[in-house]
């Protein structure tokens, strides 16, 4: 945050950036002719709703509008709320790039409704040397990053540091995040 | 026509702006007097940096101490980390180093630290009792804003003149009871002339004094605007944080006083002042009133509920 922001308090959310979210359909496609990486067919939106009407009625907007592209790209999809109140758009689709088509079409909508910065992050299912692990976006800093589950609730750093690795190489923009 | 949300205030930042301007003409004026009156002025300057780094680098360890807020760990209090660490992430911002706990009734809450990375934010067992989750979680986003917005940084480099003036007042009455000006000016013959000067320094000293605590608590109280805001865009939930100024400040007048005492030395810090009736003027107020908050966070609530979210 630069020093003008700081003096006068202004909290401006990163746009969803087109060009960079983009970038990992490229990279996912050149990765994928590796047999260390596999696209999962699944992704998610994630966000935090804000309490007032426009999220109160969100969920029926997002099935009339995923309803529409599931026809025509047969993208499935599920809305669910988490124990944290945190609301899930979950889609299914074997094309990748429907997926990431179909998430940045859901982020433009809230965002287009003025609420970009409820947008947290998007989460993409892969297979990175036969373990499960994701790909995040995160809208807050309109970067990527990787993530990988050890067990319960650790984190399998080293394969994150790898994923991250791969993806830096096909110029996706990749933050650190190790923390936790 | 594309509408994007803004998390800024025009008339607020307007108004952050013409304090600043106008505590920058404060600064000339007051070096102007200085150097008319032949005072040394980088002497009173460098003085006033050094007691401003103090309160920089201490000023975490100085609220702590005089709150006595204890830091607590994750095993000891879970909710409210998890909560902060979730709020930290939402914000894109590290998670702050300490999270303390006042062991009082009083509900109150307090974040300081010079920069997000040495952050301390404190919660009182009275606000955690008193409160339900999503104005806690709306607190705590208040506090993590006042972090992000550099508010330890900004208040005090701005409260420089104030220091400054303060610094040279002491001074000034030290110097005036010991004579000391006085007796050199005898020597030199010109002791009247001199004497003028000094009472023109000495009101100078005050007027810059009085103007700049005006300005800081201006500027104070618009921080706590934009702590609301930037709090209720973080959790998206501003009649959340309304609701919990109304309690606390509803409570603050059923709390005995000896409660509000261990609180109210760190006052500016606070959510909301520990303050019993009408002891300070609205003018030397850290804080704006409850109600001017809320009024301002149910306009923001108006304008989501609009559609045209923190847009102004």
């Amino acid at each position: 945050m630069g020093i003008f922001s700081a003096i006068f308090g202004h909290n401006k959310p990163v746009a969803p950036e087109r060009e960079k979210f983009f970038s990992i359909i490229g990279a996912a496609f050149e990765l994928q002719g590796n047999s260390d990486f596999r696209l999962r067919e699944k992704a998610g939106l994630v966000m935090n709703p804000a309490e007032s009407q426009y999220f109160d009625n969100l969920n029926s907007e997002l099935h009339n509008l995923l309803s529409v592209s599931e026809r025509s790209t047969g993208t499935r999809f599920e809305i669910a709320d988490d124990d944290y109140g945190t609301r899930w758009a979950v889609l299914d689709d074997q094309d990748f790039e429907d997926l990431v088509t179909t998430v940045h079409m859901i982020a433009e909508t809230v965002a287009d409704h003025g609420y970009g910065n409820r947008l947290l992050a998007s989460v993409f299912a892969v297979e990175f040397s036969r373990r499960d692990a994701y790909i995040i976006y995160n809208y807050k800093s309109g970067n990527f990053y990787p993530f990988a589950t050890a067990g319960n609730h650790e984190r399998d750093n080293a394969l994150e540091l790898r994923l991250g690795e791969a993806l830096k190489a096909m110029n996706v923009p990749v933050e650190r995040r190790l923390e936790n | 026509m594309r509408q994007r949300s803004y998390g800024r205030d025009s008339g607020l930042t307007l108004r952050i702006t013409f304090t600043m301007m106008m505590l920058a003409a404060l600064w000339v004026v007051f070096m102007g007097l200085l150097f008319w009156a032949g005072i040394p002025w980088m002497f009173v300057l460098m003085f006033a940096i050094i007691g401003a780094a103090f309160q920089y680098f201490g000023s975490d360890k100085l609220v702590l101490m005089s709150t006595r807020a204890r830091a607590v760990t994750a095993h000891e209090e879970p909710k409210l980390h998890a909560t902060i660490e979730r709020l930290s992430q939402m914000a894109d911002m590290p998670v702050p180093k300490k999270i303390a706990i006042m062991e009082t009734h009083v509900p109150n809450a307090f974040a300081t630290g010079r920069n997000p990375k040495n952050t301390v934010i404190a919660v009182s067992r009275g606000l955690l009792d008193r409160l339900t989750d999503p104005e806690i979680e709306a607190v705590l986003g208040h506090e993590l804003t006042h972090v992000k917005n550099r508010d330890v940084a900004v208040m005090t480099w701005a409260g420089l003149i104030v220091i400054a003036a303060g610094f040279l007042m002491q001074w000034l009455f030290i110097i005036g009871m010991f004579g000391g000006f006085g007796r050199e000016d005898r020597r030199e013959g010109g002791g009247g002339n001199m004497f003028m000067i000094m009472i023109a320094v000495y009101i100078g000293t005050y007027a810059v004094y009085f103007l700049a605590q005006i300005l800081i608590m201006a500027l104070s109280r618009y921080r706590e605007y934009a702590a609301d805001r930037g709090g209720a865009m973080l959790t998206g939930a501003p009649m959340q944080l309304a609701s919990a100024l109304a309690k606390i400040s509803n409570d603050m007048y059923r709390i005995p006083e000896r409660d509000l005492r261990q609180v109210e030395h760190a006052n500016a810090f606070m959510l909301v002042p520990a303050l019993k009736g009408n002891s300070m003027a609205r003018m030397f107020s850290s804080h704006p009133t409850t109600e001017a908050r809320i009024e301002r966070l149910q306009n923001m609530q108006q304008d989501m509920e609009r559609g045209t979210p923190f847009r102004i």
